[in-house]
């Protein structure tokens, strides 16, 4: 068997698997046995086959500062990652109240601004926010849903609770792991599912699917849906392809659609061919060349009057980056609030707004203690882990936080929960967080279909694929 | 269906047939030439030189004669990334075309394709020749035609096959009529017929059709002519004009475009022209002549299915 190495009894952290008192916890119980009986060597082999299947499959994606392009396995490892039922249902429940109120707060920016004009958020935070955008004020959009797809990141503190680290409102990615992971290890390792109930994830596509077909326009019996791709060069690709299969409707680029009277129309072999939704996995800025970047070539232009015109759905809607811009972040609990009249159910972090001038004066006094991240960045790029950053890169974020105080948010130092994780042929701690999704169409629906990422370098704390990142399946247990 | 997606099966079909019919190409005339190599007669030479003819390369450079010319000219038709119709080169345009309409495939028949790429990426020139092509070539070939039985046996047969069939069978007689072009039968008949029948698969079909050792005449007219062999000429010519009236739905023996009616003067070149007739001005000028009637159909095919739609000012 692989031998745990000597683990973190004394942890000041949570531990997925072991309990304080060193015993598997009893939701781990079962895979601990099943995982003690296993030879090493054929644990080993079992991975190798797997990691073979996921490069035939072509479950990659592209390394951007990699000046070859290469397409590389996001790094799977085969220990899954419990959820009980309980944890699941707080979860389930945190995640659709957080993400109506986000949508509410969209609805309001975009029209009446009640909650600026009551001043529970300050009007230059969202004005100023590179992502709010004002071609969508005053513009109705289908089933005022907004944020048709998010994920929103958890992770646990010491005490076991689940905090919210970040939402994503745009174009999260992450659920084509989800769906094959599961389906490699359900074939590389079997036997690790016995004794377990898990939910299935794989019907995922079509919930989604619902959620699209819920907000066409003009209420078609059916309306043509389609995925809008950057290319065969997007580091996400592959999700994008997976999920247009999974669906089974057209995998479409900006070349491949062109707008006539305000309508968006495919261009196929037997002629122009109406459509009503896109699910779009390009960003806001690369849409329409007329509104935004103006030599984009992933984008179709005429699409903003289009969709302003009422003849198109987009998902996610355009201008939902405020929502989750990590300035606001902070307010999201006084959305909640002020929204639906609740109090949250998932805890925020800590977070310092750098525009102030007593907190950032804290953080710049502190910044070896702190994570300091860009407000518009994601991916992992652009931030700042104070307690092991050389002292010039410390510097180089005191210069780039006075001069554009803005763009930066600072937190404290959040130990993540650690997970049993094989590395190097051996099982060693690794710090985990969770994405699960959220789909928003009639109500919001949060499938058992949850992302756990890896920071499997020691120590780490940065989870993200382009950081040296993998990931777990992970498993809601049905009881 | 999508014109991108369109175009994309077409050339997936092209390079993948490519593929498969230039691996042939080497392994036939890789081990014709190690009989040849001791002699001093410049056989060789003029062996390799056909061999770059069929591989697409128009203005045929001296191949050297200091005995390297199967290693050059080997890499070059299998390994140059600079020449668009090497091996390499159709595996790659090949996975990514396949790679842009992967939600269109099926996942076994993305994977004959991915993992071939895969294989394809790691070899060496070095390392294959080491070891002899033979096993390179043959894994090439396999997976090629595996693609051909899978996507055959798990893709519905609907627009995007049969812009697979018009690319697949199109570069299949692009390419026999280009290895007419290459050979010498004027002067070697019996070796340059049982190479001709060789690089298109054809030996053993042919010995069932004639019952006899080769002889030039007739196994052109097989290369030419045959109704059912499937590297023919007059069949592959016959398989693009059925998969172009079932994709535009035109009753055959009528035309609704280009691409339709330039095949239908072409099929009935095939089928009302004896095999004299089709030689009478030498294999060679007759080759010439197809080579550019198929360059010229892919034209008709691609100005008629994959037209950028013109943006609206």
């Amino acid at each position: 068997m692989l031998a745990l190495q000597p683990h973190i009894a004394v942890a000041q952290h949570y531990d997925e698997l072991y309990g304080a008192d060193g015993l598997p916890r009893p939701q781990y119980a079962p895979l601990a046995a099943t995982l003690g009986r296993l030879e090493r060597d054929e644990i080993l082999a079992r991975v190798q086959a797997i990691n073979t299947a996921l490069l035939q499959r072509g479950v990659t994606f592209t390394v951007y500062a990699d000046a070859a392009g290469t397409e590389r396995v996001f790094p799977f490892d085969i220990i899954p990652r419990i959820l009980t039922a309980p944890e699941w249902a707080r979860i389930e429940r945190g995640i659709q109240q957080r993400v109506r109120a986000i949508n509410a707060f969209l609805y309001d920016v975009y029209h009446a601004e009640r909650i600026l004009r009551e001043k529970r958020v300050p009007r230059e935070l969202v004005y100023s926010s590179r992502n709010y955008n004002r071609e969508m004020i005053d513009v109705d959009v289908p089933r005022d849903v907004y944020i048709h797809v998010s994920g929103i990141d958890l992770i646990r503190a010491e005490d076991g609770e689940f905090l919210v680290l970040e939402d994503n409102c745009r174009t999260p990615s992450g659920i084509s792991y989800v769906l094959e992971n599961r389906d490699v290890l359900k074939r590389g390792f079997p036997d690790l599912f016995r004794n377990y109930a898990v939910c299935p994830v794989d019907d995922y596509p079509s919930r989604l699917l619902d959620v699209l077909r819920y907000v066409a326009p003009h209420q078609s019996t059916e309306p043509n849906v389609v995925v809008l791709t950057p290319g065969i060069y997007n580091s996400a690709y592959f999700e994008h392809s997976l999920l247009a299969r999974r669906m089974g409707v057209e995998l479409v680029e900006g070349r491949d659609l062109i707008v006539v009277d305000n309508a968006v129309f495919l261009k196929t072999t037997s002629g122009l061919e109406r459509v009503d939704v896109i699910y779009r996995r390009i960003d806001d800025d690369f849409l329409d060349p007329l509104y935004f970047i103006a030599d984009s070539a992933l984008g179709v232009t005429g699409l903003m009057n289009a969709y302003r015109a009422g003849n198109v759905a987009i998902a996610n809607a355009i201008g939902t980056g405020v929502g989750d811009d990590k300035a606001i972040y902070r307010f999201v609990p006084e959305m909640i609030r002020f929204y639906l009249d609740e109090e949250p159910l998932l805890r925020n972090v800590p977070t310092f707004d750098c525009t102030d001038p007593i907190e950032r004066r804290h953080v710049l006094a502190n910044l070896d203690k702190l994570v300091v991240k860009n407000t518009n960045a994601s991916g992992g790029y652009g931030m700042l882990m104070g307690p092991y950053a050389a002292s010039e890169e410390r510097e180089r974020f005191k210069d780039l936080i006075g001069s554009n105080p803005r763009d930066f948010i600072a937190q404290p130092v959040i130990e993540l929960s650690s997970s049993p994780t094989i590395v190097e042929a051996n099982m060693v701690a690794r710090r985990v967080d969770l994405r699960p999704f959220a789909l928003y169409g009639r109500s919001v629906d949060v499938p058992p279909a949850a992302l756990t990422r890896v920071a499997l370098t020691e120590g780490s704390l940065v989870v993200n694929s382009s950081q040296g990142g993998g990931s777990k399946d992970t498993w809601v247990l049905q009881c | 269906m999508l014109s991108r997606v369109a175009e994309s099966f077409f050339w997936l079909g092209r390079n993948v047939e490519r593929a498969e019919t230039i691996s042939r190409i080497l392994d036939v005339n890789y081990t014709r030439a190690m009989d040849l190599h001791s002699q001093r007669d410049g056989r060789s030479e003029r062996l390799w030189r056909s061999v770059m003819h069929c591989a697409g390369f128009v203005s045929v450079p001296k191949v050297p004669l200091n005995g390297k010319a199967a290693s050059d000219c080997f890499g070059y038709c299998a390994f140059d990334t600079e020449n668009p119709t090497s091996i390499v080169s159709a595996v790659r345009i090949a996975r990514m075309n396949a790679l842009s309409i992967r939600s269109e495939l099926t996942i076994e028949v993305w994977e004959v394709i991915n993992v071939l790429y895969l294989y394809v990426a790691e070899q060496s020139l070095r390392s294959v020749l080491r070891e002899g092509p033979s096993k390179f070539l043959r894994r090439v070939r396999d997976a090629m035609q595996g693609f051909a039985g899978i996507s055959d046996a798990t893709l519905s047969h609907g627009d995007g096959w049969n812009f697979l069939q018009v690319g697949r069978y199109l570069e299949r007689a692009y390419m026999t009529a280009r290895v007419l072009e290459a050979i010498d039968v004027e002067n070697e008949p019996w070796h340059e017929s049982q190479r001709l029948l060789e690089m298109c698969c054809a030996a053993v079909p042919f010995a069932q059709a004639s019952h006899r050792s080769p002889e030039a005449r007739d196994a052109l007219a097989f290369i030419v002519l045959s109704q059912n062999f499937p590297r023919s000429l007059r069949f592959c010519t016959r398989e693009v004009d059925a998969a172009l009236h079932r994709l535009s739905r035109t009753p055959e023996g009528t035309f609704g475009n280009d691409a339709e009616r330039h095949l239908g003067k072409l099929r009935a070149r095939f089928d009302y022209t004896p095999i004299d007739g089709v030689l009478e001005d030498g294999v060679r000028a007759f080759a010439t002549d197809l080579v550019r009637e198929y360059e010229d159909l892919s034209s008709y095919v691609e100005d008629g299915y994959f037209p950028r739609l013109p943006v609206p000012v």
